[in-house]
């Protein structure tokens, strides 16, 4: 009975398609995307027909083909690595087969990529009404990171905690419990259902095509927990033409600088990480498959662990360009807890006592997503997730945790009902729930619709605005009811110039964890709040980006972000326990400095590519009610990013910077430094092979964002990727 | 050719880097000092004893218990004299001191196991320095397992004027064998300390805003009950007294001499939040 309903609605959905192809004499656009360096087609490029939800990706001969009607059209091309092409005014005739042949310029720093963080829809970094920071396949493929830590740290606001990541002071440290941020993958959100803590090993890096990360409160498009920001990692899809990946990468962790610090391991420390996809379009079926494995001895007693990774990518192109994905990950891991260290001069040891404190963790992620084009003006998207987390057992009593299950639903239409206006509207459902002995049996669900408009008044000037409306029900417990609208403005009065200024909102409901947790660690107990308030900001920021030749930018943004009800972890000063409280009214604003630049030259016959990326964020956070910074928050973070290529060979240095972090709370009187990274890696390339070498934390750098918990040291690390 | 030499200035650049590193900032150090304590028990554990644990603090008293050097777990306790180390920067530290943690109670400020006196002053714990030349302390410090061992009691009730301020962190009721007259004091004299009075707690009467306490305390005599109050956001030293169990006629406290098993009843105090310097309440409330 279910099959005949599923293949009713199915063939409705055709028929209503169908029909409106069936109405208008389409033209059609097709063409051929090539490298305009040695005119190699480029399978995989993005072709966008600006305006409307149509577009194409090319095949594996660098082909396009896109119906649409009758019309006049801005046509935009876009590739990972290739600066993004635009063809204004393409005029397409009743019934014409309209050719457009595209070359794409290579270019070492994306400047101004696609992404879908600031409205849903395909945009450039260069419109977006917000600031948004991305990291490339390109940044990923050159950094070569082991997980998404190791993928975003260096990136231009970002700073993590601990595993906690902190987008502009967002979240600080809270015990791994409540991340301000959310985190999607592509679109879905992926946070465990009961702590909100993320898994930043759920897939292998070389699934990812982008990370796109949005600064400051997002809930008015992406629901409950965008309160300081938003990160969205972009799996690839399946690839035209058959093709395997591998990487492989390892780590050798150099022994402690100082002798005092010596431990047993130190002569053994090491890690591998290995993975394989495998990706292939069979017709309208596209298919990809990861596998990774992931082990080390870790840098520190109980810093070992094994995981594993299983992902797999399902899409299906139906005619009349209905597009339905699946994607899975599963992770399972293995792993040390490493609390706090023996003492400041047993920096990489625990108490014997903590000896045995493993435990394994896993994650099921899954979702499905449906989208319909309609019409070239109409589009509906539905998807459907689940997300199977035991991530709970953090603190090594893993016995006593069930799988904490989230649910999600959500329906989208995006409507172009004028040139000038695309209209997102759409309706979220997420149920949370959460079940261990600390906490008893929890559920909680969120109901949120939205719509969001985003106005071309001009060619140069977008506007953006939107609204939301959530209801939370703690199943059994109290509901609130929050609203969440925003409003952006993207004005480009020069091609090389763009103002942008945004004013939107964010919420974030406690966690089960936050709310219900009881728990003794060591000598701490952490009691249960039963009575904590969802917590809520408002983000405003005004950017200025400003192309100063066409391989160098530079883009300064101030921002303010006000919350009210923050949640922080509270120590009681004595009694020693540890309770989430809310902070009346917290401000954390600053401005942030970022450039890019390439000056591609040619010396001795050879060409050269220099690249030279800065990033700057200064804060000023405080607990407006005590006059206090807030705990575990530097001041000042940085990064200078130093490129050179040259035929084969890459080379890259980093360096990150995080002033000194005022205010913590467990341990106030152990000393605090600034954090000071130096990584630097070498790259060749030859045929379908990378060889990389290079050496994270370069000058044995010791650091610790959170008390007792030092940073590796130096490590030599080694990678080999291949594509075939 | 021009390869090998463009491998040759990357490999130059590495080693300068390389050497750099060895004269550059390397962040955080190994701590240059130690104290090193020996602790000598007498009489037998309690049976709930989760653990004790050794602190040095450079200010007495601490602003708060994160505000001291702690051992990182707890020491032995199955042994008669244990040696424990804790590494420390240099510098001035005023008190070391030995913590009981138990499993059943929270911790509390009762539950000093020993803290050495200064020689000069009784009034003054022993404090100590640790400096480039002399980077080691030692000390012995002498535990009575005994004095964790309650064995009375006394209960009373506490009745309050209205509800608690809406600034309330903590508000404990202790019993004293002597009335304290400094900091040190405080610690030493403690016999008791309840941190759960309060609304939250099931021996609160919201009808007649009265409190019901039980204090466990090893028998001998208590020469002072006292109620004490801390703001929001207030340290360790800002714990205000805000009332005491005294004799209603005279003013005077009351003293009570308990034997051993024995539990007194009847020891009500009485606390006017009006007299509460920077207590605040809500306007309706008022």
């Amino acid at each position: 009975m279910k099959k005949n309903k599923a293949q009713v609605f199915l063939s409705l959905i055709l028929l209503v398609h169908a029909g409106n192809s069936v109405f208008a004499q389409e033209a059609v656009l097709r063409g051929v995307v090539t490298d305009r360096s040695n005119g190699i087609a480029l399978p995989g490029a993005n072709v966008q027909v600006l305006g409307t939800v149509k577009g194409s990706s090319c095949d594996i001969k660098g082909q396009y083909y896109v119906e649409l009607p009758p019309g006049m059209y801005d046509i935009r091309v876009s590739m990972i690595s290739y600066r993004t092409f635009t063809q204004k005014h393409v005029l397409l005739q009743p019934g014409q087969d309209y050719k457009l042949n595209v070359e794409l310029e290579e270019t070492p720093i994306e400047f101004d990529p696609i992404v879908v963080m600031a409205g849903k829809t395909k945009q450039r970094l260069d419109e977006a009404p917000v600031s948004i920071t991305v990291v490339t396949a390109r940044d990923m493929e050159r950094r070569n990171p082991t997980n998404l830590i190791e993928a975003l740290e260096s990136a231009p606001g970002i700073h993590f905690i601990g595993d906690q990541i902190n987008i502009r002071g967002s979240t600080g440290y809270t015990f791994g419990v409540g991340n301000k941020v959310l985190l999607l993958l592509d679109g879905v959100p992926v946070y465990a259902s009961d702590t909100g803590q993320f898994n930043w090993d759920m897939l292998p890096p070389l699934d990812i095509e982008q990370i796109e990360v949005l600064k400051g409160a997002g809930s008015t498009l992406w629901g409950a927990s965008a309160l300081g920001g938003v990160v969205n990692v972009i799996t690839k899809t399946p690839s035209e033409q058959g093709k395997l990946m591998f990487a492989w990468s390892g780590g050798w962790y150099d022994k402690p600088y100082y002798e005092e610090w010596e431990w047993s391991g130190q002569n053994k420390a090491h890690y591998n990480r290995f993975d394989a996809s495998y990706s292939k379009r069979y017709g309208r079926l596209g298919v990809q498959l990861s596998v990774g494995s992931f082990k080390s001895t870790g840098y520190q007693e109980l810093g070992d662990f094994d995981k594993y990774n299983l992902t797999s990518k399902i899409d299906y192109r139906f005619k009349n360009s209905i597009h339905w994905t699946v994607y899975s990950a599963f992770s399972f891991i293995d792993r040390g807890f490493f609390v706090q260290w023996k003492g400041p001069n047993d920096p990489y040891e625990v108490d014997e006592t903590n000896l045995d404190n493993y435990a394994q963790t896993n994650q099921l992620t899954l979702y499905t997503k449906l989208a319909i084009p309609f019409s070239a003006k109409f589009a509906m998207n539905f998807r459907a997730s689940l997300v199977r987390s035991l991530m709970g057992n953090q603190f090594g009593e893993s016995d006593d945790f069930n799988p904490a299950i989230g649910q999600g639903l959500e329906g989208q239409a995006n409507w172009i009902p004028h040139a000038n206006h695309t209209i997102s509207l759409g309706v979220q459902y997420q149920m949370d729930t959460g079940n261990t002995e600390y906490t008893g049996s929890h559920k909680g669900y969120f109901l949120g619709p939205y719509l969001q408009d985003e106005w071309k008044i001009k060619e140069n000037l977008r506007s953006t605005l939107g609204v939301r409306y959530d209801r939370y029900q703690l199943v059994g417990g109290e509901k609130e009811d929050l609203f969440s609208p925003r409003f952006g403005i993207n004005w480009q009065p020069w091609s090389t110039t763009a103002f942008r200024a945004s004013v939107g909102s964010g919420f974030r409901a406690a966690t089960i964890m936050e709310r219900f947790l009881e728990l003794s660690i060591m000598n701490f107990k952490i009691i249960k709040n039963e009575d904590l308030r969802s917590e809520s900001s408002w983000a405003f920021d005004v950017g200025w980006r400003q192309y100063l030749t066409e391989n160098w930018n530079t883009d300064v943004s101030l921002f303010d972000n006000e919350y009210k009800d923050l949640i922080e972890a509270h120590l009681d000063l004595i009694r020693g326990q540890i309770q989430f409280r809310n902070l009346e009214d917290v401000r954390i604003r600053g401005i942030e400095f970022t450039s890019n630049a390439a000056w591609p030259f040619v010396w001795l016959n050879r060409e050269w590519k220099p690249g030279l990326q800065l990033s700057a964020t200064a804060m000023d956070h405080e607990d407006l009610k005590w006059h206090e910074p807030l705990n575990y928050r530097p001041k000042l973070i940085g990064t200078v990013k130093v490129m050179m290529q040259t035929g084969n060979l890459e080379m890259q240095a980093d360096y990150r910077y995080a002033s000194r972090i005022e205010e913590v709370k467990i341990y106030p009187i152990n000393e605090r430094v600034p954090m000071k990274f130096v990584d630097i890696r070498f790259a060749y390339t030859y045929r379908s092979l990378k060889f990389q070498l290079g050496v994270n934390n370069l000058l044995q750098y010791n650091y610790a964002p959170m008390e007792s918990n030092l940073m590796p040291p130096r490590t030599v690390t080694a990678g080999l990727q291949g594509v075939f | 050719m021009k390869l090998k030499r463009y491998i040759v200035f990357f490999l130059f650049g590495l080693v300068l880097l390389m050497w750099l590193s060895c004269d550059v900032d390397h962040g955080l150090a190994p701590l240059p000092g130690k104290l090193k304590a020996t602790v000598v028990f007498r009489n037998e554990p309690p049976d709930d004893t989760e653990g004790i644990y050794l602190t040095v603090a450079p200010q007495f008293p601490p602003r708060a218990i994160n505000m001291m050097y702690q051992s990182p777990n707890s020491l032995p306790i199955d042994q008669d004299t244990v040696v424990q180390e804790i590494d420390l920067p240099y510098g001035h530290y005023e008190a070391v001191s030995l913590w009981w943690y138990s499993n059943d109670t929270e911790s509390n400020l009762a539950d000093i196991l020993a803290i050495p006196l200064d020689w000069t002053n009784q009034l003054l714990p022993r404090q100590f320095d640790i400096t480039e030349d002399e980077p080691v302390f030692e000390i012995t410090l002498y535990a009575n397992w005994s004095k964790m061992d309650r064995d009375a009691s006394v209960q009373g009730t506490i009745h309050f004027s209205d509800d608690f301020p809406t600034n309330t962190d903590i508000t404990a009721i202790a019993a004293f064998s002597l009335i304290p007259e400094n900091s040190l004091q405080y610690l030493t004299m403690m016999k008791a300390i309840d941190f759960s009075v309060g609304p939250e707690s099931r021996n609160w009467n919201n009808k007649e805003k009265t409190f019901d306490y039980t204090l466990p305390v090893r028998h001998g005599s208590i020469q002072w009950i006292a109620v004490f109050w801390l703001p929001q956001h207030a340290n360790l030293t800002e714990v205000q007294f805000i009332s005491s169990y005294v004799d209603t006629t005279t003013g005077i406290p009351i003293r009570l001499s308990l034997g051993e098993d024995e539990t007194i009843t009847g020891a009500d105090l009485y606390v006017n939040w009006a007299d509460v310097p920077n207590a605040e309440f809500d306007d309706e409330e008022k």
